[in-house]
Parts: C-alpha cells; sequence; structure tokens
C-alpha cells in the first residue's frame, strides 16, 4: 500500500495477477478465466488452464419486444495465447465479485 | 695564333705553354696582347726588359700550377663556365659502365636499330664533327633537340656564338691557338690514340687522351647512351623525379653540365625534319605514357629509348606539369578517368615508351606487349566504367549507410554463438531455458549453461522438479498432462457456491481457496489463534508486491550470477579481479535487497490479525515457487532463519492450516495442488536443510513447535507431518551415529519429545486423512514409524493403541486387495510396526 510507487503504470498491476487466476474480457463476447503465466506491453497473454466462456445472442425470435436470449458455450483449453488487441479488460479472478 | 699561322708565343710564354697545354681563355687573352707587342712595338724589348725575367728560376715550375693552373688535375679551378665536355668526361667512367652493363645485357648492339631512327645530324658537342667523315656516323639529335628545348633560358650570347659556328667547323676558339696543332692533326691525333676514353671536352680539352675520334662502333654505342641518360633530364627539370633508379648514378650537378656540353648541337637543320614522324607514331600509343610515368624502365630498355618526352614536352611546352599525364591528356582526351586511376598495372615485362622500341622487339615480344597493352587498354576502360558513378555520395551519406550496417549486425541473429551466452539469453529467454534444460545431455558441458540449466530446471519443473529421483523428461510431461487434467476436471466439476451437498452423502462439502479458507469443522482451536478467514484485498495486494519485488530481484541476481567473471587465479590481471570485486559488491547488494524483501525479518506479532508477510508470500503459489530459487542465493544463517520462520509460522500456513483433512471431509483439489507445490518447492529445500542440521537446531525446531504451534492441528496436516517427521527422524539418526556427544542435549530432546508425544497422542486416531480405503498415507506411516523410533516401550505402547484400529482395518482391507496392491498396503503399515519392533505378519 504504502508503495505505490512500484505500480506506477498499469501494466505493474497486471504483473501482480502473474501466476494468479484472472478473468479477461474479449471482444467478441468472450470471457477467459484462467492462470496468468505471461504478458506483454500489447497485453498479448499466455492463459493456462483456460475456460472461455463465449456469449451468444440467439436471434431466431423474431419479435422485437422480447430480448434475445443469451445462451453460453464453454471451452476448456489447457493454455492460450491471447493476441492482445482482443483484449478489453483483465481482473484479478479472486477481485471479481461472483 | 695558330688560326692565322703565324707564332704569337712569346719567349716569357713559353714555360706556360710547355706546363700546361690545356691552358684557358684567361691566357689567350694574354697571348695575344703579347703578340701585338712583341711585333709592332718600337721599343726593344730587350731594352725595357727589367730583367726580372731571368731572375725566375726556369727549372723550377713549382708554382707554376699554383700561379696560372696548369694540367687537366687542376683545371676545374679555372673558369669552368664552358667546360661543358670536361664535365661530361668526368663521367665518362660512368658513361662507360653504363655502356659494358647494356653489351653485356643485350648481345646484338643497337647500332644498327638505331639508324634508320635518326638521321645524320651533327655532333659538335664533342667537337667531333670529324666523325661526319665517317658514313655510319650516328649523330644525337635527340639529345641536342632536348636540351635545347628544355633549356630555352640558355644565355643568348653563348648561343649565337654557338649557332653561328659552322656546322662542320666547330673548333673551341682557343685551344688552337694554344695547341699550335692545325685541325688536321688533331683529327689524326685523335684517330691515332683512339677513343678508348669518353667523349671528349670539345673546346678546352682537346688534348690527345681525350679527344673523341669515335669509330663506328663506340659512337653508336655512346649514342645509344646518351638519350638513357638524358632521359632523365627531362624528369628533372620537370621537377619530378623519375622512377628510374638506375640513371642516378651520377651526381644531379655533372647532369645539368652535360645538358650544356650538348648544347652545341641543337642547331641542327635536320632537326625539324625529324621530329613529326616521331610524334605521328607516338600519338596512336598514348598508353605507353602512364606505364612509363610509374614503373621504373628497366635497365634494359633505356640504352634505347629515344629522348621522346623531351621533346614532345618541348614541343607542348603546356604538359611541363607532369610526365605522364600530359601524355594521357593527349592520347585519351575521352577518358574521363582521374590520374589517380592510372595505377601502373603489373606488368612484368619491358617498358616501352616510345614506338620506335616496337620495331626493335622481336615478334614474341611485340605480340606480348601489344597483348599487355591491350589489357591495359581493358582495365583502364574497366575502372572509368566502374568508376564512373564516383563521388555520387558525400562522406555523410557513406557514414549514414555504414551506421545502418554495424546495427543489422549487432542485431543480427545469426551468430549468437559469437555474441555470447547473454546475448542469446536476450535473444530469446524461454528458449534458451527450454534447450538447455532439455537437450542439457546431448550439448557439450559448458559451465555456464549447466548452471543455467540448474537455476531453472527445478524451476520451470517446479510442481515435480525438486523431487531429485531423475525422472525422465517425458515421464515429466506425462504427469504435467495429467496434473492439468486433474486441473481441468476440477475446475469443471468446481461448483459455483461455497458448499455443495453431494447426493447421498451425509456432509457438506466446502470450498475454500486461499481467499475464503474453509471454516475448520470440528477442531478446536486455541483462542490465540486468530486467523482472519479472508484477509483483506489490500492486505493481498501488498503481498503479490512483496512477491513480485522478490521476482525483480531474484531475475537481477540470476542475470547478474550469468554474468559473472571468468574465475580468478593467482596469475589473473587487476583488471578482473577487480571485475569480481565489482561483481561480488553487486551480487552482495542484490542479496540484502532479495532478503529485505522477501520480509522475513519483519517483526512477529502474534497477536496481528494479518499473517506475517513472509507466511502471506508463502501463501501464493508463484510465493511457493520463488522459494528454491531464494534458497539458492541466501547463506546458512539465513537458511536457517528461513527454516525457524517457516516453523514458527507452520500453522498459519494455508497448507496447515487448510489442509487439515478428515474421512469425511477430504481435501479440495485446489488445497490438494496447493499442499503438492508446498511439498515440492518449500518442503524440499527445508527438509534438505533439515536433513543436514545439527541436533541443536532440530531440538530448537520442535522447541518452536510446541511452543509456538498449534500442535495438534499441524500434525494433521501433511505438510505439518512431513516436517515433524523429519525433525524426529533427524535427531533420531543424530542419536544413533553419536549418541555421546553432549547428554544434555539429549536430555533437552528427550523432553521436548516426550511433550510433543503427549500433545500428538490424542489426535493419532484423527492423523489419518483419509478412509480406510484411501491408499495415500503412507506419509503418516512414515511419521508413525519415526515417532516410534524415538519413543519409549511405553511410548510405543500408547502409540498402537492409539493407531491400533487403523492398522487392523488396514490388514483387513488389504486381505480383499490384490496381491501387489495389498502389499504395498501393508508394507506402509510394516513401517510402523517395525519401527516399534512388530511385523504385521504377527497380527495374523
Amino acid at each position: 500500500m504504502e508503495k505505490e510507487e512500484e505500480s506506477n503504470e498499469p501494466l505493474d498491476l497486471v504483473r501482480l495477477c502473474l501466476d494468479e487466476v484472472v478473468i479477461i474480457k474479449l471482444r467478441g463476447d468472450r470471457e477467459l478465466k484462467g492462470r496468468l503465466h505471461a504478458y506483454d506491453s500489447h497485453c498479448n497473454l499466455v492463459l493456462g488452464e483456460v475456460e472461455e466462456t463465449i456469449y451468444i445472442a440467439d436471434e431466431e425470435d423474431e419479435d422485437e419486444d422480447v430480448a434475445p436470449t443469451v445462451r453460453t458455450v464453454k471451452k476448456q483449453s489447457e493454455m492460450l495465447f491471447v493476441r492482445g488487441d482482443s483484449v478489453v479488460l483483465i481482473a484479478p479472478f479472486d477481485g471479481v465479485t461472483k | 695564333m695558330s688560326f692565322f699561322g703565324f707564332d704569337a708565343n712569346l719567349p716569357r710564354d713559353q714555360s706556360h705553354r710547355a706546363n700546361a697545354p690545356g691552358f684557358s681563355q684567361t691566357p689567350d687573352a694574354f697571348a695575344g696582347l703579347g703578340a701585338s707587342v712583341g711585333d709592332d712595338d718600337v721599343i726593344d724589348f730587350e731594352d725595357t726588359y727589367d730583367g726580372l725575367g731571368e731572375q725566375l728560376d726556369e727549372t723550377d715550375d713549382a708554382f707554376n700550377d699554383d700561379t696560372f693552373g696548369a694540367g687537366p688535375a687542376t683545371q676545374k679551378i679555372v673558369g669552368k663556365d664552358f667546360d661543358f665536355a670536361g664535365q661530361t668526361s668526368k663521367i665518362s667512367n660512368t658513361l662507360q659502365e653504363e655502356q659494358m652493363l647494356y653489351q653485356a645485357r643485350q648481345p646484338p648492339p643497337p647500332a644498327q636499330q638505331q639508324k634508320p631512327s635518326v638521321p645524320v645530324a651533327s655532333k659538335p658537342a664533342r667537337s667531333g664533327y670529324e666523325s661526319y667523315h665517317d658514313p655510319n656516323y650516328i649523330p644525337q639529335l635527340e639529345a641536342r633537340a632536348d636540351i635545347w628545348g628544355l633549356k630555352p633560358k640558355q644565355p643568348a650570347p653563348e648561343r649565337q656564338a654557338e649557332r653561328q659556328e659552322p656546322v662542320r667547323y666547330e673548333p673551341a676558339p682557343a685551344a688552337p691557338s694554344r695547341k699550335m696543332m692545325s685541325l688536321e692533326e688533331v683529327e689524326a691525333m685523335m684517330r691515332s690514340r683512339g677513343v678508348a676514353e669518353a667523349p671528349p671536352a670539345p673546346s678546352v680539352q682537346p688534348t690527345p687522351a681525350q679527344a673523341p675520334a669515335p669509330t663506328l662502333h663506340q659512337v653508336a654505342q655512346s649514342q645509344s647512351q646518351y638519350p638513357g641518360m638524358s632521359s632523365p633530364f627531362a624528369p628533372q627539370i620537370l621537377q619530378r623525379p623519375p622512377p628510374q633508379q638506375t640513371h642516378h648514378q651520377g651526381p644531379p650537378a655533372p647532369r645539368q653540365q652535360q645538358i650544356h656540353a650538348e648544347l652545341p648541337g641543337q642547331g641542327v637543320p635536320s632537326q625539324s625534319a625529324q621530329q613529326p614522324p616521331n610524334l605521328q607514331r607516338q600519338r596512336p600509343q598514348p598508353g605507353d605514357a602512364p606505364v612509363q610515368h610509374h614503373r621504373p624502365a628497366p635497365s634494359q630498355g633505356q640504352g634505347q629509348r629515344p629522348p621522346s618526352q623531351p621533346r614532345q614536352i618541348l614541343q607542348n611546352p603546356n604538359r611541363l606539369s607532369g610526365q605522364g599525364e600530359p601524355m594521357v591528356q593527349n592520347g585519351r582526351p575521352a577518358r574521363g578517368h582521374a590520374a589517380g586511376h592510372n595505377r601502373g598495372p603489373s606488368y612484368p615485362g619491358m617498358v616501352i615508351t616510345h614506338p620506335e622500341q616496337l620495331l626493335h622487339l622481336s615478334e614474341e615480344e611485340r605480340a606480348a606487349y601489344l597483348e599487355e597493352d591491350a589489357k591495359r587498354a581493358k582495365r583502364n576502360h574497366k575502372i572509368a566504367l566502374l568508376s564512373r558513378d564516383n563521388g555520387l555520395m558525400t562522406p555523410q551519406d557513406k557514414n549514414f549507410i555504414t551506421r545502418i550496417q554495424l546495427q543489422q549486425l549487432m542485431s543480427a541473429t545469426g551468430n549468437l554463438d559469437e555474441r555470447g551466452e547473454e546475448a542469446a539469453i536476450a535473444e530469446d529467454f524461454y528458449y534458451q531455458v527450454f534447450t538447455q534444460i532439455r537437450g542439457a545431455h546431448r550439448q557439450t558441458p559448458q559451465q555456464p549453461a549447466n548452471q543455467f540449466a540448474q537455476t531453472y530446471l527445478f524451476q520451470t519443473n517446479s510442481r515435480y522438479g525438486p523431487r531429485r529421483n531423475g525422472r525422465a523428461g517425458d515421464n515429466h510431461m506425462q504427469r504435467m498432462e495429467q496434473q492439468v487434467q486433474r486441473a481441468v476436471e476440477a475446475a469443471k466439476a468446481k461448483p459455483k457456491g461455497k458448499q455443495l451437498v453431494i447426493e447421498g452423502s451425509l456432509g457438506k462439502i466446502a470450498f475454500s481457496n486461499a481467499k475464503t479458507p474453509r471454516p475448520l469443522l470440528n477442531f478446536k482451536r486455541p483462542d490465540t489463534h486468530v486467523k482472519p478467514p479472508r484477509s483483506s484485498v489490500a492486505d493481498r495486494k501488498e503481498t503479490l508486491r512483496n512477491t513480485e519485488a522478490v521476482y525483480t530481484t531474484l531475475m537481477h541476481m540470476e542475470d547478474h550470477e550469468r554474468a559473472m567473471p571468468p574465475p580468478i587465479n593467482e596469475d589473473s590481471n587487476p583488471e578482473l579481479i577487480q571485475q569480481h570485486m565489482e561483481w561480488r559488491t553487486k551480487i552482495e547488494a542484490l542479496h540484502r535487497e532479495l532478503w529485505k524483501n522477501i520480509k522475513i525479518m519483519e517483526p512477529i506479532n502474534p497477536h496481528s490479525v494479518t499473517p506475517h508477510p513472509f507466511i502471506s508470500i508463502l501463501s501464493l503459489a508463484k510465493g511457493k515457487k520463488a522459494i528454491p530459487r531464494i534458497f539458492r542465493h541466501i547463506d546458512e544463517h539465513e537458511r536457517i532463519t528461513m527454516v525457524t520462520m517457516i516453523v514458527v509460522h507452520l500453522d498459519s500456513l494455508s497448507v496447515v492450516s487448510n489442509a487439515v483433512a478428515t474421512p469425511t471431509e477430504p481435501l479440495g483439489p485446489a488445497i490438494r495442488e496447493e499442499v503438492e507445490l508446498f511439498t515440492l518447492s518449500v518442503m524440499a529445500p527445508l527438509l534438505a536443510h533439515i536433513s543436514e542440521s545439527p541436533l541443536n537446531i532440530v531440538i530448537g525446531l520442535l522447541g518452536l513447535v510446541l511452543d509456538r504451534t498449534n500442535l495438534q492441528m499441524v500434525v494433521r496436516s501433511k505438510i505439518g507431518m512431513s516436517l515433524l517427521t523429519i525433525l524426529i527422524s533427524r535427531a533420531e539418526l543424530l542419536k544413533e551415529s553419536a549418541p555421546e556427544i553432549d547428554s544434555s542435549d539429549w536430555e533437552q530432546w528427550t523432553e521436548f519429545y516426550n511433550r510433543f508425544f503427549d500433545t500428538v497422542e490424542p489426535v493419532l486416531p484423527l492423523i489419518f486423512p483419509g478412509t480406510v480405503n484411501d491408499t495415500d498415507d503412507t506419509y503418516v506411516w512414515n511419521f508413525l514409524a519415526a515417532m516410534g523410533v524415538g519413543a519409549s516401550p511405553e511410548q510405543q505402547q500408547r502409540m498402537v493403541i492409539g493407531v491400533k484400529d487403523r492398522v487392523m482395518e488396514t490388514v483387513s482391507v488389504s486381505k480383499a486387495l490384490p496381491a501387489d496392491m495389498a502389499g504395498s498396503r501393508l508394507a506402509n503399515v510394516n513401517l510402523f510396526m517395525r519401527a516399534i519392533g512388530l511385523d504385521v505378519e504377527l497380527l495374523g
């Protein structure tokens, strides 16, 4: 807490999440949860033990009034490389209130 | 004067004449005066003569030479201004040597070759006009022309006088008067004497010994000599000494004077008629000029070389700036290439500077020469093509390109080996680590590489690495796959809630992680031990920061370790020693920083709601993984400190406090993983350290466990049990190896052991984490065996009572198991049974 000077840039906070479980929000309605093994300045990430969640809005219902139902597809990956340009959000898993 | 046929000599001159036949101009005037006096004066000589002449010692001529100068030996003292031939004669020896050399080198005499190229002309410089009687006489037209052209500033009177003299009749005016010889006489004498000597001095020294009466052969030779000698004159005048070193035999001064000596012949009528053909032949071959300019002429060709260059310079006075370049300009105006490119080709043959020489060459030589010339022309053309774009880039441009190229070289990845380990690591760190670990055995052992591999071997395989049982690489992979699969399955199965009631089971399954420790059910804990069930986010963040600081320092240290200078010995230079000292200073600073960053020296506050910072670091997976790496860098004292710190906080460790399993409530996968990680990364160095510790350390550690921790909880966790096992067994080993040492220590140990036994005995039935069907209980039997070895018979009795049920159950279960599984189960039980002197076989 008194060492704020060590976290003087955002990626230093990401560094604190190294080897921790993080939640990654990606473009294209996807989320990843996994252990952060590595990152770089482009937010390219290497994740281990990843669970990928894809949110799909089912549009089969033509009725405009009814909100489209959202279903999720989950995938498990042992190891993932995530290209940084799709990363929207990085959060420590323990910091996310479930 | 003898010219006019009367005797002008006075009696007083007799002595002079007799003693000084080569008397110079000064006496001439005197003689003329004397003649007029003697013939025309009415005054009788005898009347006016004071008789002083009689007083002279006529026989003693000792001072005559002093007075008037006499003989050739002293002639140079007297008026040498016009003594050209005399000067030439001085180097006659040199000329003759040259001649001999030339003859020796070139057997065919060049006389006939010279003949056609040079028209008949006079050679008056030697006063040898008589040689024109010889039809084979070859005059030295070129040499005279050269000198005339090169020395246009000759004094006008002299030149005029010389020119006015008849070509066919060029005597020195004074000489005949003194000699009293007719020309015919002189000629006759010259011919009779032969011409073994060098060219004569024309006007001053017509003595028979030096008078020129050249035979055909000799004249031709001397002719051929003179052009060779005259060729260096031109360079000298041009202020550019030629490279023809062989010509420098004579001193410069005589050469200059030789030019004067040959000047009289410049007025040859046929001179102008001769030049045009030479020039016409020279112009088509201008390529010779650079060669001639830059290459020393072999002595072979010297004698033959006609003095063409000086004449050209004569006709083109504006070319005096250089010897070779004007020819280039003349012959190849279209060639734009700079003179600097006219480096002479390595043409080993003779240098041909005059087209006439080509005619004298044999067919082979000519062919060779023409071939060389073609080569040269080709080469010059090529140079011209190559240098077409010369000078387009400025020096700044060149510097820029050079810099870019150097940068590319610096960043090139092709020659990593040359750039050393450091560059290779910087280039692709992970690949290097991978290859060092995986390919270490195949590679040639490099000391830093192996060290490097050692550094990261355990780290990279930290889940399994510290086991030094030499698993093969694919075994690692296999286990990792299994591990990951298990983790993935666990993640799949992980419920979202904190608790899960599995259908058909009696209890609830609680899930926990480091943030939300599972409430410890069925466990009475001391009130003093208040562990916050959930550390605040701020604390966690602080812990993460501490961990990252530790890693930063660790990586700096490991980098610095790789940069260690080569080991020093007694012959190391001071620079290397200095490097070592600097390196050591740096590593010590990093060491201190590391020790500070792991927060191990933070004061221990037993009543704090937050765990000790060091213990917090250990609660993180990456904190655990850092321990073996830290252990490598810290010294023995610090290791003891670390072991002590862990032991003191044993029950605070999440892997102990959260890992007390019961048969009804087994550990969750997350904590199991954590325990396994802790075992491999933290316990391994810890146990290795304890197993080498002396007894007092072991006693101290056991005392700390007894005093500071909740032993009953510790003993029910795998980590705590492992630690206690190693402590007790280490003490037993020490007791067996050296029981006589320090009986007071043993008394203390026994006391501690008894306290320990008493504390543990109540939970003996509970120390088994799972049901009797759980096969993962080897470490429990190990612990019991270690306890039993050190226990007294009475304590052993109580132990048997404590674990009797479990032993009986296991034996009965194993009877229903396949033989191999039953064998392993019974073997585990037997570990304990034999420790207390029993055997499962006795149980029947």
